[in-house]
């Protein structure tokens, strides 16, 4: 234990659940749908009874477009765990992903302008 | 003493018996005398003779008569000692039968609650009326069974207490290992290489955590680990799966939405998991194993069917023998040479937490166990939505715990006005679509286009351009004043939304526009084009890029 550990999350011990995630993931070596944490998700169908319990509610959230890392967070679930109930959702067509949009590369240049008259004006 | 008393006439032939002998002896020598001696002499002779066998003869009985007086008086003496002993062998007896069939298993069983063979024979020998006279030599023996009993009881307990302690330890190691995997899934969960590895870690820790936990069944323990609060039914089960080789096999079905009590969390998931890894080891590798739980009157009945190889009538006897064995509390020799530990430990923890377990033959063909959870192990209180248990509460998404969530969601009244200071008015809107837009150019918006350039999104009171927060400032918070102000003038936008189509205007928005706009933001996007159709608008565009 002498290695520097890193800053984890503290599990509450209060909300541990007796169920681990590979239960809920299915098969590790399963394939992974293209998702990214900004991938916007938004659901088809209603869920229907025959749904795994977490599936249910992603397509419940989903009703309105959200993105994975709000599912996760949502759940409280990884977002490795939510990618690969994504992934059967999307096989079976009961959810649709759309890519991330593209984050600026640039820095707009009105707000440096603003940054630069702001600070004249100091 | 009737025997002592001998039948007259049996007196007379002995006593006849005992004359002949010396009449015949005295008569042979008178008249031996009588031919010996001369005429004259032969008169006073025979007289003598005469006079001396009488006096023979008389003498003999009157011995006679003695001696049989005594012997009869040996004789009496004898019977009655005879008698004496036998009553005494018969007692001796009654008392050995009832000291096996009553005293000692009284006190074995005293012994068992743990009192010493002090107190037992204290207790139950000498508290007892019938049992205070016993005699020494039992009681010595009593005592001495007693001891080696309450000696081979202390080894048999130190046995098995090294056991569970060994088992509780592999548990304790096990527990923070799960722990910790648990905190690495957390934390590598954006990498799904690392991830899926840690989750075969994760179900190979917990096979040995079962393998511990059986241990320490069998010797006798309660499992260790406590839930504190209620867990619902479908958690337990998956919890039972987590802990099996083939849990990709089992399917869940129906299963009653009720609520375990956090005492019983523990052997529930423990039996359930033996039961469900005897139902995918005994049957073939590509079928189902079917899991229902339903109400009954007397609690919840959970069901375990494969579809695997057929039970024979013998084999099921077998097994359900095993578990009444089990429950009747046996040796861990009876496990024999190469234990199937499973219903042993099914049997065990059904026997302490007062579980009905029945195998039977399945529709299927291959074997249905069933359990009878007590209701005494069920709770009607409403189990905490604990983290995947959204689902498996099967709670509506409006009644999300946002005393929870606070950290994430601001509350409705800050969230509302959030989509509507981003919206621009739809006559801005109109003017300007954002498809059409270079993507890498930031929104301008409605607030910004009525000042005067430089464009900023906010400004500080310094007269500081401010830029909108990547996520560090509290969300929903920047801005405040401005929206309340905005908000009367813009009262349709938030209504044009294309979000909220199909929704109230008094419901709350749902959870995910706060940070659809704050992505949107983070990204540059323009924000004006989901006054459109819809989401959509936003999707093309994100094509478009």
């Amino acid at each position: 234990m002498s290695a520097p550990r890193r800053e984890r999350r503290k599990a509450d011990p209060a909300r541990r659940d007796p169920e681990r995630l590979y239960v809920i993931t299915g098969d590790p070596d399963g394939e992974r749908a293209a998702l990214d944490l900004v991938t916007m998700v938004v659901s088809q169908a209603e869920p229907s009874p025959t749904v795994q319990p977490e599936q249910a509610a992603i397509l419940r959230l989903c009703r309105a477009p959200l993105s994975v890392a709000e599912i996760s967070a949502y759940l409280s679930l990884p977002f490795s765990v939510v990618t690969s109930l994504l992934t059967e959702l999307l096989a079976s067509e009961q959810i649709e992903s759309r890519a991330p949009v593209v984050r600026a590369t640039l820095p707009d240049r009105s707000l440096l302008e603003a940054v630069m008259h702001g600070l004249q004006k100091l | 003493m009737v025997r002592v008393e001998s039948p007259p006439t049996d007196r007379e032939v002995r006593v006849t018996r005992a004359l002949l002998t010396p009449l015949v002896l005295m008569a042979g020598a008178t008249a031996a005398g009588t031919a010996l001696v001369t005429e004259p002499a032969r008169i006073p002779v025979v007289w003598c003779g005469a006079i001396a066998t009488f006096v023979v003869c008389a003498l003999t009985v009157v011995h006679n008569r003695r001696r049989h007086r005594a012997l009869s008086a040996q004789r009496a003496h004898y019977e009655q000692r005879i008698a004496y002993l036998e009553a005494r062998i018969a007692a001796y007896d009654t008392d050995t039968v009832r000291m096996a069939k009553e005293l000692l298993p009284a006190a074995i069983r005293r012994l068992r609650i743990g009192n010493s063979p002090e107190e037992v024979m204290r207790d139950i020998v000498d508290a007892d009326d019938s049992y205070r006279n016993l005699p020494k030599a039992l009681r010595g023996l009593v005592f001495q069974i007693l001891d080696i009993i309450d000696n081979e009881e202390a080894m048999r307990d130190s046995a098995q207490r090294a056991f569970v302690s060994v088992a509780r330890r592999v548990q304790a190691i096990v527990h923070r290992q799960a722990s910790e995997l648990r905190e690495m899934e957390d934390h590598h969960g954006r990498n799904p290489e690392v991830f899926d590895d840690l989750l075969r870690i994760d179900h190979g820790t917990a096979l040995i955590g079962r393998l511990a936990d059986s241990i320490a069944v069998l010797g006798g323990a309660r499992p260790s680990r406590q839930w504190p609060k209620p867990v619902p039914l479908f958690s337990v089960l998956r919890g039972a799966m987590s802990r099996i080789l083939e849990y990709q096999r089992v399917e869940l079905h129906s299963i009653a939405k009720v609520a375990i009590v956090g005492t019983s969390v523990e052997p529930l998931i423990h039996a359930c998991a033996e039961l469900l890894d005897n139902a995918t080891r005994y049957s073939p590798p590509q079928t189902r194993v079917h899991v229902t739980a339903v109400e009954v009157q007397t609690g919840i009945a959970i069901e375990i069917e494969d579809g695997g190889v057929s039970l024979s009538e013998e084999a099921r006897a077998r097994a359900e023998n095993m578990l009444a064995q089990a429950q009747a509390g046996i040796n861990m020799n009876d496990l024999g040479e190469s234990p199937r530990l499973g219903m042993a430990v099914v049997g065990r923890i059904s026997r302490m937490y007062q579980l009905q377990v029945s195998l039977r033959q399945s529709a299927y063909g291959g074997v249905r166990a069933v359990v009878i959870v007590p209701r005494e192990m069920l709770t009607t209180g409403a189990a905490p939505g604990i983290a995947h248990g959204i689902g498996a509460t099967s709670r509506p998404q409006s009644s999300l715990d946002m005393s929870q969530l606070q950290h994430v969601v601001p509350p409705p009244g800050k969230r509302r006005p959030k989509p509507v200071s981003t919206e621009l008015p739809p006559s801005v809107a109109a003017g300007m679509p954002g498809y059409t837009e270079k993507p890498a150019t930031p929104a301008v918006p409605a607030s910004a286009l009525e000042d005067e350039a430089p464009v900023v999104t906010e400004w500080t009171e310094g007269g500081l351009p401010q830029r909108r927060s990547r996520g560090r400032a509290p969300l929903g918070s920047h801005n405040l004043p401005r929206q309340a102000a905005q908000q009367p003038a813009v009262p349709a936008a938030g209504a044009q939304n294309g979000h909220d189509t199909g929704r109230g205007n008094g419901e709350p928005p749902p959870p995910g526009l706060w940070l659809e706009a704050f992505t949107q933001a983070v990204n540059g996007v323009p924000q004006e084009p989901k006054n459109d159709e819809d989401a959509d608008g936003v999707w093309d565009k994100g094509d478009l890029k």
